[in-house]
C-alpha cells in the first residue's frame, strides 16, 4: 500500500520535473507540488465569512474573483500568529477550485529528486499526520510535502 | 473524422437548434391533437410542414437516415391530408410519430458527438410504411398509385411544349455574391419570403431544398424565379427579392406588361408549367424520382420547353391558415455571447462605482460631476435591464415538455391524469432553464409513479375525482422564481419513510425525534426510494437526489410538503438570477454586510419602549401597531459589534416572503448597485445559503461584502 503511494508520487514528480515550493510555518519547512500553483500574492484584507469552520479565514478578491483563504496554520493544529510582512497566500487550483492558502513565509522552488522521498507515516494510526503526503529529505534538510487534495477538499 | 464536410460545421448548431424546435412543436401538435381527438387541416399542414423542413435541411447536412424518415413521415401524412382516410388504429398513428420524433432527437444529441455512427431507421421505416400501406389499401382500396413509393408522388411529370402556358409569369434572375456558398439555401430563403405573395410561384432550379448540387447551377446561371402574383404585390416581391441577404445582382427577364401577354423567354432556360386549377402554391420542391431529375438536367440546356415538373402545391392552405405573418424579428444568438455581455456590464457597473464613489472625490463640491455620474447611473441601470431581459426566458418551454412525459406515463402507468399549469409565462433566466428541465421531469415522473394513487378505485374511495391532477405552477416571489410540482395524490406516508430510511441507514438520531417536514425532505436523500419495485421511469432510488442537486448547483432549494390523503407538494426556488441588485450596506463590526434593497421596509432608529421581550426573553420591537422579533446581526454571525447598546444602532426592518423581523446593524454605509457573484463551490457543504449568506459582492474600493439572504436569515432565527 505504502509502496503503491511512493510509486505514484514518483511519476508525479518525473513528470513535473519534481519541483516543489518550499514555505515555512513557524521553522517547519513545508512543500506545495508547483503543478497547482496559479501566483503568490503577499497577504491583504480578508473578507471573513461568518459561521464557517475557523481554518476558513473569508474571502479575498483576485482581479474581481472572489477566492476563498484557508489558513494552513489552523489546517495542521498551529496556534495562530498576526500576519506580518513576510505572511503570504498562495493560490492554487484543484479540480477548478481556486483556493488561498495562508503561509508564514514562502522561501524558494526546489528541486527533488525522487531518491530524496520517503514515504509518509500510516495516516491511519497518527490523526496528526493525516495531511502529510511525503518526507523528502534532501542533504540532511527535511521537507514535509502536503497533500493538497486532502487539505482543501476534506 | 468529423462527420460534416468541413464548411459544414458552421452549420451544424443551426441545424440542431432548428430542427429540435421544430421537434418539440411537433410534439406539442401531437399533443394536442391527441386530446382533443382530432386532426385540424392546419395541424396535418403544419406536421407536414415540419416533417418537410427536417427532411430538408436533413438531406442537406447529409444525413440520409434522418432525412429518409422524415420523408416516410411527409408522405403518410401527405396520404392522410389528400385521402383523409378513415384510421381506426389511430393510436398506432400517434407512437409512430412519436417514437419517430424520439428517435430523431436522439439522432441529433449524437450529432454533437463526432465519432458516432448514423442510426439506421430502417426499422422505423418500415412500420411506417407498412402503415402507410395500410391507410392505402385497408380504406381506399384502388387508389392510383400516384400517391404512393415516394416522394414522386406528389409530382405529376407532365411535358408540356406550350410556350403559351407561361402566361403571366413575371421571371426574375437572381445571382448571389461571390462565394457566399449554400446558394441553394439562400435561394431558398428568398422563395419562402416571397411566397406568400404569389399565387403560382416556380423556380430553376427547383428542388433547392433538398439537392445541394443546385448550388452549383444556381452560382453558374443564376436562380430563376418565376411567379404570378397581383399587380399590387409584384413591387413587394421585387422589394423582397433586392433585400434579401447576398443577392449581388437581379434581372427582372420579363415581366408581362398586362397579366396575359405571352412574353418572349430565353430559349435555354424555358419552362413549361402546367397550369394547375388550385391557386397558390407555394414554396414546395419536391424532390423528383432521380431519373426523371437526371433526364431533366441533361435535357435543360439542349432543348427548350422539356419537363418540367410542377410544383406541389402542398402549402397552399398554410397561406390561408397562417394569417398572420410580418417580417421575422427574432434571431437566436450564441448563449456564450449574452454570458460575456452580462459580465461586461457587470464590470461596468463595478468600474462606474469605482468613479463616483472614488475616494479622491471626498469632501469636494462637484455639482456638475454628481449631474454627470447621476446620468450615468441612469443609463447604466438601463443597460443592465435591458442584458437582464435578454436572457430571460418563459418556463413554458420546459412545461410543455412535461407534457409529453407525462402522456407517455400515462399510457404505460394505465393511471389517469391531467397535467395543469399555472404561471408557465413567468421568465427564467436562460442559465436556470437549462438546468431545470431534468429535475421537473424527475418530479413529474416521481408525482406520476409514487403519488398520484395506484388505482382509480383507491381515489374514488377517498373522495377524490377519479382522473388525478399534478399541477406545475411558477410565480415570482420577492427575488426568486418558486416552481411549485404538486400532486393530489395519496401524499407521503410517514411511516413509510421513516422505516425505509431506517433500513437503509439514513436516520441519525432517534426516529420519534423526527417532525414530518424532516421526514418529508428524507425523500431526497441520496439512495432513497419507497418504490419497492423499480420501474422505468422512476424508482431507482436515486431521482430525488439527482434533483436536488441539480437545483442547487444553480443556486436554488428544493423542499416537499405533503398531507396525508391530500397530496404532496414539491417546491422548488431559484434566483431570478438577477446578477445585479439593488442593496444598502451596512456595517456590524468590521464587517460590512449588503442587505437587498427590495427585502427592505424600513429604517428604525428605536426609542425607549420600542422594545420588549416575550415569554422566552427573545426581544421583541414594536413599531406602530406591529410587533417584529429582533435578530442581533452580531449575535447572528458572532461579530464584535462597535457598540452592545441597541440604541445606538440601526434596525432594519425586512420583509421576506410575507414574514418579517427587524435587523440590528452598527451603522448605514450607503446605497449601491451590486454585482452578485456566488460564493465559491467550498462553501457549499457548510450550507452557507441556509445561514443567511447570498453571495458576496466586490465594492468600488475593491472589498468584499456579503449579500445577506433574508429569507433564511428569518427562518434560522
Amino acid at each position: 500500500m505504502a509502496n503503491e503511494v511512493y510509486q505514484t508520487q514518483k511519476n508525479e514528480f518525473n513528470t513535473n520535473g519534481g519541483q516543489i515550493l518550499l514555505y515555512y510555518i513557524d521553522d517547519v519547512l513545508y512543500g506545495i507540488e508547483i503543478e497547482y500553483i496559479t501566483e503568490i500574492i503577499s497577504i491583504m484584507p480578508i473578507t471573513v465569512v461568518p459561521r464557517v469552520p475557523d481554518f476558513i479565514k473569508g474571502v479575498i478578491n483576485i482581479r474581481g474573483k472572489v477566492v476563498p483563504v484557508i489558513s494552513i496554520r489552523n489546517k495542521i493544529n498551529q496556534p495562530e500568529i498576526p500576519y506580518d510582512d513576510k505572511t503570504c497566500i498562495i493560490i492554487v487550483e484543484i479540480n477548478d477550485l481556486t483556493v488561498g492558502l495562508i503561509v508564514d513565509c514562502v522561501r524558494e522552488i526546489s528541486t527533488v529528486l525522487p531518491t530524496d522521498t520517503c514515504s509518509a507515516p500510516d495516516f491511519k494510526t497518527v490523526n496528526e499526520n493525516q495531511y502529510i503526503k511525503s518526507i523528502i529529505d534532501s542533504n540532511g534538510e527535511i521537507k514535509q510535502l502536503l497533500d493538497i487534495h486532502k487539505l482543501i477538499l476534506e | 473524422m468529423s462527420r460534416f464536410e468541413s464548411g459544414m460545421e458552421s452549420m451544424i448548431d443551426t441545424y440542431i437548434y432548428e430542427s429540435t424546435s421544430l421537434l418539440e412543436t411537433l410534439d406539442q401538435i401531437m399533443m394536442r391533437t391527441e386530446s382533443n381527438n382530432r386532426f385540424d387541416e392546419e395541424d396535418i399542414n403544419e406536421i407536414f410542414r415540419i416533417m418537410h423542413t427536417i427532411k430538408g435541411s436533413s438531406a442537406m447536412m447529409g444525413l440520409e437516415n434522418m432525412s429518409t424518415l422524415a420523408h416516410r413521415i411527409e408522405d403518410m401524412f401527405f396520404i392522410i391530408r389528400e385521402e383523409k382516410p378513415v384510421i381506426e388504429s389511430i393510436q398506432t398513428l400517434y407512437e409512430l410519430v412519436f417514437d419517430s420524433s424520439d428517435l430523431l432527437k436522439a439522432e441529433i444529441d449524437m450529432l454533437q458527438d463526432e465519432d458516432s455512427e448514423p442510426t439506421d431507421f430502417g426499422e422505423q421505416i418500415a412500420k411506417i410504411e407498412s402503415f402507410v400501406e395500410y391507410l392505402k389499401t385497408g380504406t381506399m382500396p384502388g387508389n392510383e398509385p400516384a400517391a404512393s413509393e415516394n416522394a414522386s408522388e406528389g409530382v405529376k411529370t407532365e411535358a408540356a411544349s406550350d410556350s403559351g402556358n407561361t402566361d403571366g409569369f413575371v421571371k426574375v434572375r437572381v445571382f448571389f455574391e461571390d462565394n457566399c456558398e449554400m446558394e441553394n439555401l439562400r435561394a431558398l430563403l428568398i422563395v419562402n419570403k416571397i411566397s406568400e405573395y404569389c399565387t403560382e410561384l416556380k423556380t430553376i432550379p427547383e428542388n433547392i431544398e433538398t439537392d445541394s448540387s443546385t448550388a452549383k447551377e444556381i452560382v453558374e446561371n443564376g436562380f430563376l424565379i418565376m411567379f404570378k402574383s397581383h399587380e399590387d404585390d409584384q413591387k413587394l416581391i421585387m422589394t423582397e427579392i433586392e433585400g434579401a441577404i447576398n443577392v449581388k445582382s437581379y434581372e427582372v427577364l420579363d415581366a408581362p406588361a398586362q397579366t396575359e401577354s405571352a412574353p418572349a423567354e430565353e430559349p435555354a432556360k424555358e419552362i413549361a408549367a402546367e397550369k394547375d386549377a388550385e391557386p397558390a402554391p407555394a414554396a414546395e420542391p419536391v424532390k423528383a424520382e432521380p431519373a426523371v431529375q437526371a433526364a431533366a438536367k441533361a435535357e435543360k440546356p439542349a432543348a427548350p420547353a422539356q419537363t418540367t415538373e410542377q410544383i406541389n402545391n402542398k402549402l397552399q392552405q398554410k397561406n390561408t391558415n397562417h394569417a398572420a405573418k410580418g417580417k421575422q424579428s427574432l434571431i437566436s444568438v450564441n448563449l456564450n455571447k449574452l454570458d460575456q455581455l452580462l459580465d461586461m456590464v457587470g464590470e461596468i457597473v463595478i468600474a462606474e462605482a469605482m468613479v463616483t464613489s472614488n475616494p479622491d472625490l471626498k469632501g469636494l463640491k462637484l455639482d456638475n460631476f454628481q449631474k454627470s455620474a447621476r446620468e450615468l447611473r441612469k443609463l447604466t441601470d438601463e443597460l443592465q435591464d435591458i442584458v437582464m431581459s435578454i436572457r430571460m426566458v418563459p418556463l413554458s418551454g420546459v412545461f410543455n415538455k412535461m407534457t409529453r412525459i407525462v402522456r407517455d406515463m400515462k399510457v404505460k402507468l394505465n393511471k389517469d391524469v391531467n397535467l395543469v399549469f399555472e404561471g408557465e409565462e413567468t421568465e427564467v433566466d436562460k442559465s436556470v432553464i437549462d438546468n431545470l428541465n431534468d429535475p421537473l421531469m424527475h418530479m413529474v415522473r416521481n408525482s406520476m409513479d409514487h403519488g398520484i394513487e395506484e388505482t382509480q378505485e383507491e381515489r374514488i374511495a377517498a373522495g377524490k375525482p377519479a382522473q388525478g391532477t399534478i399541477t406545475l405552477a411558477a410565480y415570482n416571489s420577492s427575488g426568486e422564481v418558486i416552481i411549485v410540482v404538486s400532486d393530489d395524490g395519496g401524499g407521503i406516508d410517514t411511516q413509510k419513510v421513516l422505516s425505509k430510511a431506517m433500513a437503509n441507514g439514513l436516520l441519525t438520531k432517534p426516529a420519534e425525534e423526527y417532525t414530518d417536514k424532516e421526514i418529508f425532505n428524507m425523500v431526497m436523500l441520496p439512495g432513497f426510494s419507497t418504490n419497492t419495485e423499480v420501474t422505468e421511469f422512476s424508482g431507482r432510488g436515486v431521482g430525488m437526489d439527482v434533483v436536488r442537486q441539480s437545483i442547487e448547483k444553480i443556486g436554488g432549494t428544493v423542499s416537499v410538503d405533503s398531507k396525508k390523503g391530500e397530496g404532496t407538494n414539491f417546491i422548488i426556488k431559484i434566483p431570478l438570477s438577477l446578477a445585479i441588485i439593488d442593496g444598502i450596506e451596512v456595517s456590524v463590526g468590521k464587517s460590512i454586510f449588503t442587505i437587498p434593497t427590495n427585502t427592505i421596509k424600513k429604517f428604525i432608529k428605536l426609542k425607549e419602549g420600542q422594545l420588549f421581550y416575550d415569554t422566552s426573553q427573545k426581544e421583541i420591537i414594536k413599531d406602530g401597531n406591529k410587533c417584529y422579533p429582533l435578530i442581533r446581526l452580531h449575535q447572528f454571525y458572532n461579530i464584535e459589534p462597535t457598540s452592545d447598546n441597541i440604541y445606538d444602532g440601526v434596525v432594519v426592518l425586512v420583509e421576506s416572503e410575507g414574514r418579517s423581523a427587524c435587523i440590528l446593524v452598527d451603522e448605514l454605509i450607503g446605497e449601491q448597485q451590486v454585482v452578485v457573484k456566488p460564493f465559491s463551490p467550498m462553501f457549499n457543504r457548510y450550507n452557507i445559503k441556509q445561514q443567511g449568506m447570498a453571495g458576496c459582492t466586490i465594492l468600488g474600493d475593491g472589498s468584499i461584502t456579503i449579500i445577506l439572504d433574508i429569507d433564511n436569515i428569518i427562518n434560522e432565527n
